[in-house]
């Protein structure tokens, strides 16, 4: 009979990679705000490129490095190997990723990008090696807790596909060897790390959160098999081995059609009725596929990934990222000492979200999301002011939340230590 | 709904009282205590000395060291109960069918 063994990093690490990875987002979406007319013309700029990093190494990697702090403990039943290495790879996953911004801010400097890139490389083969040591103490059975595995190899994979990037591009050697496989750092970013971490990460936590059974693991198991095969078939291209041809968008549409099922089934055979908003925008985001696909098949690869990055993995991620905040800071503040049954002392941890955020944060990302696509899709320029404001609108909102929950916590342990205080001097 | 197994050998301190203690252990994450969640798997009173076997929705729940704290806070104001010793268990696990009635209604479950 398995012990409980939950162990994660020192709390401060994933709280400030949570709360880092919110106000990246505020960050990238304010400078979109101030120069909406980056969505009008070539998708390639480097004032583009920038913000694309800023959303997916300041906003989704930051919060996945968290979450990664403490997720492994609880779906491993193990707990964290060597769980003060974060202390070495937040500050290199911070400097990392300013480097490679400011890199792409810059013009494309090849010097900050291959630093930045080296730096990012170091970060996540740390927390790769972090991952795959606390996986083998206790080897996940379920396809969950495997999926999960391998988008972690994958987004290690993506880092050190960008640094090669930044090699070719300062390195004629590099370029003449490897070529510049922009399209296989994308898959592998896009699908490896982003699609299969919320399919792995996202059966179990879904389930637990929607008090459903309604999973089913060959969903899960095949989703990632058809996410690997299609990166090998993009990674055959981008070498010249093999002309895959649309292989790899049917197989990794066929993982992302399994997930849209799956999430469909624990839904619908969930007991918790009304889910927690955080919940809702979960899986609401799963909506974004079929528009993500939507879009691909119109034509529109650039508002396909939009839709994708944005509308599904952003807003999958802000779910959860307000529900294990909460987690976070109340196991943090609270666990291990008696609450006094709860009711009379620690707060649920509902309490410590605050609602009326919640609806401006889903609804600002959905709506801004779908401005984005129709300025992508269109080139027209309100639509691009509208984008950028309904987006900056969701995540200040989000980054409140974030905030709040922090301060409500301390504030309500402060409650608590006040009233024993009393209680003792009486 | 699960039921709940007692073994007593104190007449003043049967299980089903301590159970009743045990509705005031509230989970953070449901605000439902853990009596109507079904988690109570069996209560075993031997004189002053309380051991309770129970479980968390999912193994691995980062919030057991509180509801176990709480467990053997609650307990160990109980007069008449001298030591509390909180075992947790993953067989059989925990299935939302364990709620009582009360529960599944309070999460909206029809």
């Amino acid at each position: 009979m398995p012990r409980l063994g939950a162990g994660g990093a020192p709390p401060v690490l994933p709280i400030a990679l949570l709360w880092l990875g919110a106000a990246a987002l505020v960050a990238g979406t304010v400078a979109l705000s101030f120069s909406p007319r980056l969505l009008i013309g070539h998708s390639g700029s480097a004032g583009m490129v920038a913000l694309v990093h800023t959303f997916t190494l300041g906003f989704v990697s930051l919060v996945f490095a968290g979450t990664l702090q403490q997720l492994p403990a609880v779906m491993f039943v193990t707990r964290l190997a060597w769980p003060r290495l974060g202390y070495v790879s937040t500050p290199l996953l911070l400097i990392g990723t300013v480097l490679i911004v400011c890199g792409f801010a810059a013009g494309f400097a090849g010097r900050l990008l291959a630093l930045g890139g080296l730096t990012l490389s170091v970060a996540w083969l740390l927390l790769l090696t972090q991952h795959l040591a606390t996986a083998l103490r206790r080897w996940p059975k379920d396809a969950g807790g495997q999926a999960l595995v391998m988008s972690v190899v994958f987004l290690t994979l993506t880092v050190v596909a960008g640094l090669i990037l930044a090699g070719a591009r300062t390195t004629p050697q590099v370029a003449a060897t490897v070529g510049y496989p922009v399209g296989l750092h994308m898959t592998l970013g896009f699908f490896g790390a982003f699609l299969l971490g919320i399919i792995g990460s996202g059966q179990k936590l879904l389930q637990m959160f929607a008090l459903s059974k309604g999973g089913a693991q060959w969903r899960v198991r095949s989703s990632a098999w058809l996410v690997a095969a299609g990166i090998t078939a993009e990674a055959l291209r981008a070498f010249a081995v093999l002309d895959s041809g649309l292989m790899p968008p049917i197989l990794i549409g066929a993982a992302a059609l399994l997930q849209l099922h799956e999430v469909h089934a624990i839904h619908k055979r969930r007991l918790r009725r009304k889910l927690e908003a955080p919940i809702q925008r979960y899986v609401l985001a799963h909506l974004f596929l079929p528009v993500a696909a939507l879009l691909w098949l119109a034509g529109l690869p650039v508002a396909a990934a939009a839709a994708f990055l944005v509308g599904f993995t952003g807003m999958a991620v802000s779910g959860m990222l307000v529900k294990i905040m909460s987690f976070l800071v109340w196991t943090a503040t609270f666990a291990g000492s008696a609450t006094g049954g709860v009711a009379g002392g620690a707060p649920l941890l509902r309490d410590l979200v605050r609602d009326e955020l919640e609806p401006v944060t889903t609804w600002g990302l959905a709506a801004g999301t779908l401005a984005l696509c129709a300025a992508l899709a269109t080139q027209l320029v309100p639509l691009a002011y509208l984008a950028a404001n309904l987006l900056l609108i969701g995540a200040i909102s989000q980054l409140l939340q974030v905030t709040n929950i922090v301060l409500s916590t301390i504030r309500a342990k402060r409650r608590i230590e006040v009233s024993s205080a009393r209680e003792s001097t009486a | 709904m699960t039921r709940t197994e007692y073994t007593e050998t104190n007449p003043n301190l049967p299980g089903i009282t301590v159970l009743e203690f045990l509705r005031a252990v509230i989970d953070p994450e449901l605000g439902i205590d853990i009596v109507n969640l079904g988690m109570v798997y069996r209560i075993q009173v031997n004189r002053g000395d309380v051991r309770v076997e129970m479980t968390l929705t999912t193994p691995g729940c980062p919030l057991h060291g509180s509801i176990r704290a709480d467990v053997e806070q609650v307990l160990m104001s109980v007069p008449g109960i001298d030591t509390v010793n909180v075992e947790l268990v993953w067989d059989p696990p925990w299935t939302p069918d364990l709620m009582s009635d009360e529960a599944k209604y309070s999460l909206g479950f029809p």
